[in-house]
């Protein structure tokens, strides 16, 4: 009789949590009689601790054949569904005796299905944290397979959010990535990387304002990683070495046409993401030049337009056609051209002038802040400012580029004269300060009244101070008031307005629905306007913006578009990202790391960089790159750099992947969650975690073990194989003083164990045991206890209080001596290994919901009567296998499934047909 | 050799380094195998972080160990047959 036709509502008969030794044991067991079974396991691997381990005592059997057997049975097992990865999240007892269970599966952001196990992600991964599964010896990759033996041996890539840098660029670029790839020396990887976000890398290495640098975590210790730097070197180092993309038009090419009004930021970033998709992408832009405010605003110094030149080709090289000098007058125009959609990224260049009483005076002259701009960006002659007095109106970036612009062209004395106090001024305050510098006079807190003629016929500007000054929440200037009484002039020969810029939406206001403002109105989530064809991205929607905003919504409308013109819906979301990393836990784990101050780029002086348009900053060195972003504190874990992804064979890496919530019904209920070591740190004079060469047991079975972190067993503090060894018996079991005062049962063979493998790994090592007693109750315990005698192996009875390092390298261990001459001895050793206490696991009391899970009194879970019901635990139906009831054996831990087997199928028959 | 006077770094902070000293150390034992002490002294870094970057070298295919141990204990490194080429000209 197969049991399981009996309970057609159950989804498995058995759920068994844990897969180490007695969860796969009990699996079989169940899965033999029958019975479809459920093995949920939390890490990514079945196995448990036990194919951690080098070898098994007392036979001293490789524990991996003595383990992988069980793992390959469970895992092949017709009646075992294994669900690694996978937290069970509540267990509650139904009425009629079974069980419902709340569980989910991790996302591994590998499919399992695909990856094959080959390992390439995990060598090419860019960044390395502890490895758990070699008890931290050494490191290991972030996309990793935890240990060659796991089952299934699938790689998985370890993400604790998204990086705060990543999370906030408006432009979907990921800095957390391609600076990890910086640091790993990936660079044309790196490049690739961001282009693939954001295609303007150049431009961004220059001009961006950088928001990921001002959520870099960093900047809470020792200033933020200077991103935009790093990225300044790999661009220009990319750039150098392939002046034209390496690429051309993507394959597959669509018959969809695409107009783009505009060449800004938002627009060619746009027209990049849709020409990957294939379109027939033309852009059209009424300048003689692309680029936008890229071009025409940001002056030279800052923005080299040769620069902008080769990131213009990144796009064009994808077959995107770009016609300059053609001003978009409608939408139905292109509409009548043939284009199936537009994105109009129009910009904000319309400049906002206000009446200024003396405007008219003679050898005055007065002049909007995009006319001075374009004229400087773009004419092949500078006007002529030599020699002029000259006002720039305003106090945001704008008009700190009018002013640090004309301060290079001989003028001779630039003011900015702004309503704001100076630390209210809207442009970021390092600008001001380098405008300060150059010798831009900053009249800040000041209202222009009128331009008049001082008696030497010469233009004077004359302002009041403003006494009050109000503003938004948001931080928008209000309204003002002018003190009266506090008139003061300066000479003003020319005045440029940068007061504010509108959007150039003029011509479409007839076919697209427009805010007051003068801004498109738009879809937020799609971008799309009151014309279903027609998207809207940038400044001519935002408002004034910076570069990265304006390409997120050439990024986002692209995708919107492109779903339009596949004919696919649109109510889909755009971005499928992490929640943003708690800084915290960041800040946590380097509370004690040493501060590593942000490299600074060298800069050239004031008096020397306003003597000509040249880029004033400098570069890092590759040595200088590299180190500045190794500063990154990997947040996230994954820095999404991306090379998994490239180098997957098998194309199965998938950072969409979700968490998968699951609620079960299953018959009966199995515990094998296992225990926990005992951290040796707590035995502070012992000096685990001070002194490298001070080990855990576990630690010295990995490096006895045949898939060892070093190429042989050697001490971690130097590489060097070690002379003599201690091992220290009774560390944390029996032991008070950390309040556990159960004896480990297994220290004493499992020590033995390790001396006699690295007697036989090191011939000529001396090991030395200390102990209280030894205590070889097993069968073949004794026996393998004096083959350790005979092997050479010294046993020392007495009780180790602390360990010293010397100035040699070695360690002087202090004990108490027992037997021999007694008294406090002491002894030096070149390594010592702990052999540590176990710990009860308390997650079973957690998971299970309703009446109580009863504990012994050494927190582990209580068996009801352990003589003649082993496994069974207060909950009927709820049984306990393995550890979790007491530290044993493995020998002892099968026999203990077994019999927690035979309790569940016993309970699955009570249960009977549904 | 720079003998650990101190308590060493955390690992994580080591390993963190994992992606520069890995390149450097290759750059050191391309023309002659080296021990860790060798090693620890050109990069004047602890012998305990070679140790590790030297496993992370060796888990990944990157390095190998010469022979058998010294007189003094210890190993030699040199670049594996097929290292992966580092990109990094530093």
């Amino acid at each position: 009789m197969k049991p399981n036709n009996d309970r057609p509502d159950l989804d498995y008969d058995v759920m068994i949590v844990g897969a180490g030794v007695a969860g796969m044991e009990t699996a079989a067991s169940l899965g033999d009689m029958g019975y479809r079974v459920l093995l949920v396991e939390k890490h990514s691997s079945i196995g448990g601790k036990s194919i951690l381990l080098s070898k098994v005592f007392p036979t001293l059997d490789c524990a991996s054949c003595i383990v992988t057997p069980k793992m390959a049975a469970a895992a092949h097992h017709p009646n075992i569904t294994p669900m690694v990865f996978t937290e069970v999240d509540e267990i509650g007892r139904n009425d009629d005796g079974t069980f419902k269970v709340d569980l989910h599966r991790k996302a591994s952001y590998v499919d399992f299905d695909a990856c094959t196990g080959c390992g390439q992600c995990e060598v090419d991964c860019t960044v390395s944290v502890p490895d758990e599964y070699n008890y931290n010896l050494v490191g290991r990759r972030v996309a990793h397979i935890p240990f060659p033996q796991a089952v299934p041996k699938k790689a998985l890539i370890q993400r604790r959010g998204q990086a705060p840098c990543t999370h906030t660029c408006p432009a979907g670029v990921k800095p957390s990535g391609f600076v990890s790839l910086v640091r790993a020396g990936k660079y044309a990887e790196a490049f690739h990387m961001h282009l693939a976000d954001a295609p303007l890398v150049g431009s961004l290495s220059r001009a961006c304002y950088a928001p990921c640098e001002g959520e870099c975590s960093r900047s809470d210790t020792d200033g933020t990683v200077h991103i935009r730097a790093v990225k300044r070197y790999m661009v220009d180092r990319y750039y150098a070495e392939y002046p034209e993309p390496e690429y051309g038009p993507v394959e597959t090419q669509r018959d969809s046409r695409v107009a783009i009004v505009g060449s800004g930021p938002g627009g060619l970033t746009a027209a990049f993401h849709l020409a990957r998709q294939g379109h027939q992408v033309t852009i059209f832009e009424a300048e003689p030049y692309a680029g936008g405010m890229l071009r025409h605003g940001m002056p030279r110094y800052r923005m080299p337009k040769e620069v902008l030149d080769r990131d213009i080709l990144n796009i064009t090289a994808l077959g995107v056609k770009i016609h300059t000098g053609e001003k978009v007058n409608s939408v139905a125009e292109l509409k009548a051209m043939g284009f199936d959609a537009t994105f109009v990224s129009v910009g904000n260049q319309v400049p906002r002038i206000i009446p200024l009483e003396g405007r008219d005076l003679p050898d005055f002259e007065m002049q909007d802040c995009m006319s001075f701009l374009r004229d400087t960006n773009v004419s092949d002659e500078l006007p002529d400012i030599a020699g002029q007095h000259m006002v720039v109106l305003g106090g945001g970036n704008v008009a700190l580029d009018v002013a640090r612009t004309a301060i290079r062209m001989d003028a001779a004395s630039v003011s900015i004269l702004c309503l704001e106090p100076r630390e209210k001024m809207p442009a970021h305050e390092w600008e001001v300060t380098e405008a300060d510098e150059e010798g831009v006079q900053i009249f800040a807190g000041g209202s222009t009244k009128r331009i008049f003629t001082d008696d030497a016929g010469k233009p004077r500007i004359e302002f009041l101070k403003v006494a009050n000054l109000e503003f938004t929440e948001d931080g928008k200037m209000k309204g003002f008031a002018t003190e009266a009484g506090t008139e003061q002039s300066i000479p003003a020969d020319l005045v440029v307005l940068a007061i504010g810029l509108g959007p150039s939406t003029k011509p479409f206001e007839d076919e697209l629905t427009l805010a007051a403002t003068g801004t498109i109105k738009v879809n937020a989530q799609t971008l799309q306007t009151s014309d279903p064809t027609v998207f809207a991205g940038g400044d001519a929607v935002l408002g004034p913006s910076i570069i990265v905003e304006a390409m997120g919504q050439g990024r986002r409308a692209a995708f919107y578009m492109d779903r339009l013109l596949r004919g696919e819906a649109l109510d889909v979301p755009f971005g499928d990202e992490l929640d943003v990393t708690d800084k915290q836990d960041v800040m946590d784990e380097i509370a004690e790391w040493d501060l590593r101050p942000q490299a600074t780029l060298p800069v050239r002086p004031p008096r020397e960089r306003i003597q000509s348009f040249e880029c004033y900053e400098g570069v890092f060195s590759e040595t200088e790159a590299r180190t500045e972003a190794n500063r990154c504190l990997n947040c996230a874990q994954c820095s999404q750099c991306q090379e998994c992804v490239r180098v997957c064979p098998a194309d199965c890496i998938d950072f969409s992947m979700k968490p998968e919530p699951m609620q079960l019904k299953v018959g009966t209920v199995v515990m094998s969650t296992g225990y926990e070591i005992m951290d040796p740190s707590n035995k502070e004079l012992l000096g685990f975690g001070r002194l490298p060469d001070v080990i855990s047991g576990p630690q010295m079975d990995r490096l006895l073990a045949p898939t060892r972190p070093f190429n042989a067993v050697l001490r971690p503090s130097d590489g060097k194989e070690p002379e003599s060894i201690a091992i220290v018996l009774c560390n944390g079991s029996r032991d008070h003083t950390v309040c556990n005062p159960l004896c480990c049962r297994i220290g004493c063979m499992y020590s033995i164990k390790h001396a006699q493998l690295v007697m036989g790994a090191l011939p000529l090592a001396d090991v030395t045991i200390y102990t209280i007693d030894v205590r070889a109750f097993g069968k073949g315990y004794e026996e393998f206890y004096e083959q350790s005698k005979g092997m050479g192996v010294e046993y020392v009875k007495g009780k180790v209080s602390r360990i010293d390092p010397l100035e040699n390298g070695n360690l002087s261990l202090h004990y108490e001596d027992m037997l021999g001459e007694g008294g406090l001895q002491t002894r030096e050793h070149d390594m010592v290994v702990l052999t540590v206490g176990f710990l009860p696991n308390t997650e079973p009391f957690a998971l299970y919901k309703g009446s109580e899970l009863e504990a012994d009194d050494f927190q582990y879970v209580r068996e009801i009567d352990p003589v003649s019901e082993p496994a069974r635990t207060n909950i009927e139906g709820l049984f306990a296998a393995g550890t979790v009831n007491g530290v044993r054996d493995i020998p002892d831990t099968v026999l203990h499934a077994g019999a927690a087997a035979a309790q569940a199928a016993s309970y699955i028959q009570g249960l009977g047909g549904a | 050799m720079s003998m650990l006077k101190s308590k060493p770094r955390d690992m994580l902070a080591i390993v963190q380094d994992e992606m520069i000293m890995t390149d450097r150390i290759a750059a050191l034992i391309t023309q002659e195998p080296r021990t860790i002490p060798e090693l620890a002294a050109l990069l004047e870094a602890p012998t305990y972080e070679i140790n590790v970057w030297l496993a992370a070298m060796r888990r990944y295919g990157s390095v190998e160990a010469v022979g058998r141990a010294d007189v003094d204990g210890y190993f030699k490194y040199e670049l594996a047959a097929e290292a992966p080429e580092s990109e990094g000209q530093e």
